[in-house]
């Protein structure tokens, strides 16, 4: 086990930077996810680790040590593809003695890890199982299990879940989730997916156009982003704009005190997330709004409501509202996110 | 990156591939030409003169010959093979195997041993020394060879964009023409290539079935070999071997770029 | 939890529907067959029978197996058939060794080099009788390699040039068959290495294989399949094909397809059957050599072995 640090890292790919200036450091037995639209560059990172790709700059550590200049099957960390990719002509069993068998375990030992490793992944009795006998979600266990019997320092996962449907990919997460709790290995998980993300990593990096954009808890991620391209990433839709003065924000919906945010009589952009806007068809709320449109979703209700010029999109699993009503509308102060700094001048 | 042993390589291939068709075409326009001289001692256009003037009835008959024997056997086998490789591609059903090694043998057996069993027979049918006669002994080969590669062809065909065509109302014929073959089509022309090259390169089931009356080019090149003319014997090669080059840049256009093994 | 194996297709795109019925598919296929089973066997079971024809002097109906006893226990038949299958085991040993180093190279040039891929299909296209003729022309001891021989000062006349064609080790046909199989072969390999293997190499090098490794292990079992079909394909045609060893090939010992016609066109009619009889003999060999490599095959996959 070990911890993993890149620095600086950029890598160029056909001659355009895919990561610049990258750092990230994953400490022991952690699991991050690399998160991030398709194409960002997050596998790219990934290869980086592995040693399949060569960065331009920087340099990669795996517990303490430099690995920049060692080939892939020196170093201490393990890749598992998007595409299964198992042998097709080896069985189940083979598949994941693979690499024992070119590290030259082939003893009782290695037949050991292998049984242990069957069970972890939920594959016992399998093991002679052709690769085309398989399920999908069979395919993707064995090579998760391919690569976890090698006891690597790091482990790097490329979005392996985004090849199975929903149902299995709920019940993989929660394997994937188990076994790393167990094995406490090291863990870099690349996905699309900001749900999967928030769902199963202790920490979460955002990569957004080839820049980091904010790493921290799934918490942070998503009640604190820290622009708005992050908060949106997230399905944060409600932008309200405002001065700061004195402490406070001050926007057309009232007055939010906001002691952290520096940068006196600036422009300020907020966000509320819709789940934690109010809505009353009763004049609790001092806001006047229109609903515009609703969406029953199913566990929620998604409403559009026009409240001074601006567009709020609400969550909320109330499901008395109708297009064309007056509503009242709440935005808690304490809901409220006041990004800290602008990206355009005043 | 264009590394050293790449180059290297690619040069050794080019080199190989080409130089026999270097000394062919040097002997070719060779007037004399003696050993150990490594160019000829005079260029000339003897043996061209030769082959398309005073023997130019002979030869042209020969080639024209071959061309219509291999033309005949390449519609014959892809006509036959089509539905063959189609229900094998598209549909599960039992026998797939045994057909399957049906169709290997004629692969691996040699022309010589089929043409000399069916050659008394085809005697006795009087399809012996007919043109008929030895586009059936070619098809025994090539037939397989199209079933195989139509085979694979529709193993990775869609039919439901037939389906498509029909729910938008059209007939089977149309489906057929505008739909299937369209989208086979250079599968087809695989299938069609090689059993023209197969058929266009055969000497001895020609020869044997042919009896000497059906004269392709093969047949006639292996008589001139044994005069020991080499400037003819290099230009009648050279003769044999464009169409079939032809055959493979023709069928390159419509493959669009994909080697003829690349048609899986 | 899912229990059920779903038996999954690694083509997605193809679509495998039921048979539409006995009549439509036989309709389908049954032509080819026919042509195939009439012709084909029908020429090897005629070719039989007249290998077994009665010999003039017995009675019409006694078929006979003297002309097979006769091509069997002739001591021409085994140098003829030992050297037969030297040449075709050879050729098609050497072929596969450079298709698949040629194939490892040029999977790496990739498209940049189409020139390069497409002069390596001409090959494909020229007939054996066409490279026959120029390995006359370039290995014979007037030939172009022996005037450069010459021309380097290596040896000073055409008789110091060493015996290449017409030779007791068929050089001259085992390199005519070489320059036609390699092409093919090396692309049967190329098809396959271009759909799977780059990825699969990958795959390797995370987990641990050395290059060494990666070939043993993860290349060779790709090919296999495709490298084995190709080169048994091209082990049956140089056993059985006449042009090359004919022009190339030596007088004394003949090749099996050579003798076979000889003895088929004789102006001695009795030799005529022996001649089928031989042509059936090859054609048992081959099946046989088809059949044994296949059932090696099946065995050492039940094994286990990774081939």
């Amino acid at each position: 086990m070990g911890d993993l640090i890149l620095k600086n890292l950029t890598i160029r790919y056909g001659g355009e930077a895919v990561v610049s200036d990258f750092n990230l450091e994953v400490r022991n037995g952690e699991m991050v996810s690399l998160l991030g639209p398709s194409g960002a560059g997050k596998t790219t990172v990934l290869k980086a680790v592995a040693g399949l790709i060569q960065p331009q700059k920087g340099e990669i550590f795996i517990d303490g040590q430099p690995v920049h200049d060692l080939a892939p099957e020196k170093r201490s960390a393990v890749m598992v593809f998007q595409k299964t990719l198992l042998f097709p002509f080896l069985n189940v069993e083979q598949n994941i003695a693979f690499g024992l068998r070119m590290q030259g375990h082939k003893d009782a030992n290695a037949r050991r890890r292998i049984e242990q490793i069957l069970q972890l992944t939920e594959l016992t009795g399998l093991g002679r199982r052709k690769v085309h006998q398989l399920s999908g979600g069979q395919q993707q266990r064995v090579s998760l299990a391919r690569a976890l019997v090698l006891k690597p320092a790091v482990l790097l996962l490329d979005e392996p879940l985004s090849n199975l449907d929903a149902n299995l990919r709920q019940q993989m997460r929660e394997l994937i989730q188990d076994i790393q709790a167990e094995t406490r290995i090291t863990t870099l998980f690349v996905t699309h997916d900001q749900a999967e993300a928030l769902m199963i990593s202790h920490r979460v990096c955002l990569l957004l156009n080839g820049r980091l954009r904010q790493t921290g808890k799934p918490r942070e991620l998503f009640y604190l982003p820290a622009d708005p391209e992050v908060a949106r990433f997230f399905g944060g839709c409600n932008f309200i704009q405002g001065r700061v003065k004195d402490g406070v924000f001050c926007s057309q919906f009232g007055n939010v005190p906001a002691p952290e945010v520096n940068g006196n009589g600036h422009l300020r952009t907020a966000t509320i997330r819709p789940e934690d806007i109010l809505l009353s068809l009763d004049t609790k709320y001092d806001l006047h709004g229109k609903i515009s449109k609703t969406n029953f979703e199913g566990s929620a209700t998604r409403i559009w409501v026009k409240c001074k010029d601006t567009r709020f999109v609400v969550l909320t699993s109330d499901i008395d509202f109708k297009p064309g009503q007056s509503v009242r509308i709440h935005l808690p102060p304490e809901k409220i996110r006041i990004f800290p700094s602008e990206t355009e001048s005043d | 990156m264009r590394s050293l042993k790449q180059n290297i390589i690619s040069t050794a291939v080019i080199t190989t591939v080409l130089l026999p068709f270097a000394v062919l075409m040097m002997w070719s326009f060779s007037n004399r030409w003696f050993y150990p001289e490594l160019w000829p001692r005079q260029w000339g256009f003897r043996a061209w003169d030769y082959v398309f003037g005073t023997a130019g009835f002979q030869i042209i008959t020969a080639l024209v010959q071959s061309m219509l024997v291999a033309l005949v056997t390449a519609l014959m086998s892809v006509a036959i093979g089509l539905p063959a490789g189609r229900a094998l591609g598209l549909y599960e059903f039992k026998g797939k195997d045994l057909i399957s090694v049906i169709l290997t043998l004629p692969v691996i057996v040699p022309p010589l041993c089929v043409a000399m069993g069916l050659h008394f027979w085809f005697i006795k049918m009087g399809l012996a020394s007919t043109f008929l006669g030895v586009v059936l002994v070619h098809l025994t080969f090539c037939l397989p060879y199209s079933v195989f590669v139509l085979w694979g062809v529709f193993s990775n065909y869609n039919p439901d964009y037939e389906a498509q065509a029909r729910s938008l109302g059209a007939s089977s014929w149309k489906v057929i023409f505008r739909v299937m073959l369209p989208l086979t089509f250079p599968g087809i022309m695989v299938a069609g290539l090689f059993s023209f090259l197969l058929s266009w390169s055969q000497y001895l089931s020609t020869l044997i079935i042919g009896g000497g009356r059906v004269t392709t080019l093969p047949v006639l090149l292996f008589a001139l070999m044994g005069s020991g003319d080499r400037p003819v014997a290099a230009a009648v090669s050279i003769v044999f071997v464009v169409p079939a080059f032809v055959a493979l840049l023709f069928s390159a256009r419509y493959l669009g770029g994909k080697s003829i093994a690349g048609i899986r | 939890m899912n229990t059920h194996n779903k038996n999954l297709s690694t083509h997605t795109d193809a679509r495998t529907r039921e048979s539409p019925g006995f009549a439509a598919t036989s309709l389908l296929v049954a032509p080819a067959l026919l042509v195939v089973v009439g012709l084909f066997g029908g020429g090897l079971v005629l070719g039989l029978i007249q290998s077994l024809a009665p010999l003039p002097t017995a009675g019409a109906d006694v078929l006979t197996v003297e002309h097979f006893a006769n091509v069997l226990s002739d001591p021409d038949f085994l140098h003829s058939l030992m050297l037969t299958l030297y040449v075709s085991a050879t050729s098609t040993a050497i072929a596969a060794a450079f298709s698949i180093f040629l194939a490892l190279v040029l999977v790496s040039i990739a498209k940049k080099y189409r020139l390069v891929h497409f002069i390596f299909q001409i090959p494909l296209t020229v007939p054996h009788l066409v490279i026959a003729v120029a390995v006359v022309f370039m290995l014979s001891p007037t030939g172009f390699f022996s005037r450069l021989a010459v021309k380097f000062g290596l040896i000073d006349s055409s008789a110091a040039f060493p015996l290449l064609i017409n030779d007791r080790w068929g050089v001259g046909i085992i390199l005519a068959y070489v320059w036609k199989e390699v092409p093919f072969i090396t692309l049967m390999i190329l098809a396959v290495l271009r759909h799977t293997g780059v990825e699969l190499l990958e795959v390797g090098r995370t987990l641990k294989a050395g290059p060494w490794q990666r070939f043993r292990y993860i290349t060779l079992p790709t090919i296999s399949p495709s490298l084995g079909a190709a080169c048994l394909i091209v082990f049956a045609y140089s056993f059985g094909a006449f042009e090359v060893p004919f022009l190339l090939g030596q007088s004394y010992p003949m090749m099996l397809p050579v003798w076979a016609y000889k003895n088929y066109s004789d102006v001695d009619l009795l030799a005529r059957p022996e001649g089928i009889a031989t042509g059936i003999i090859i054609a048992g060999v081959i099946i046989v050599a088809i059949v044994l490599s296949q059932t090696l095959i099946q065995a050492a996959r039940r094994r286990g072995t990774v081939l």
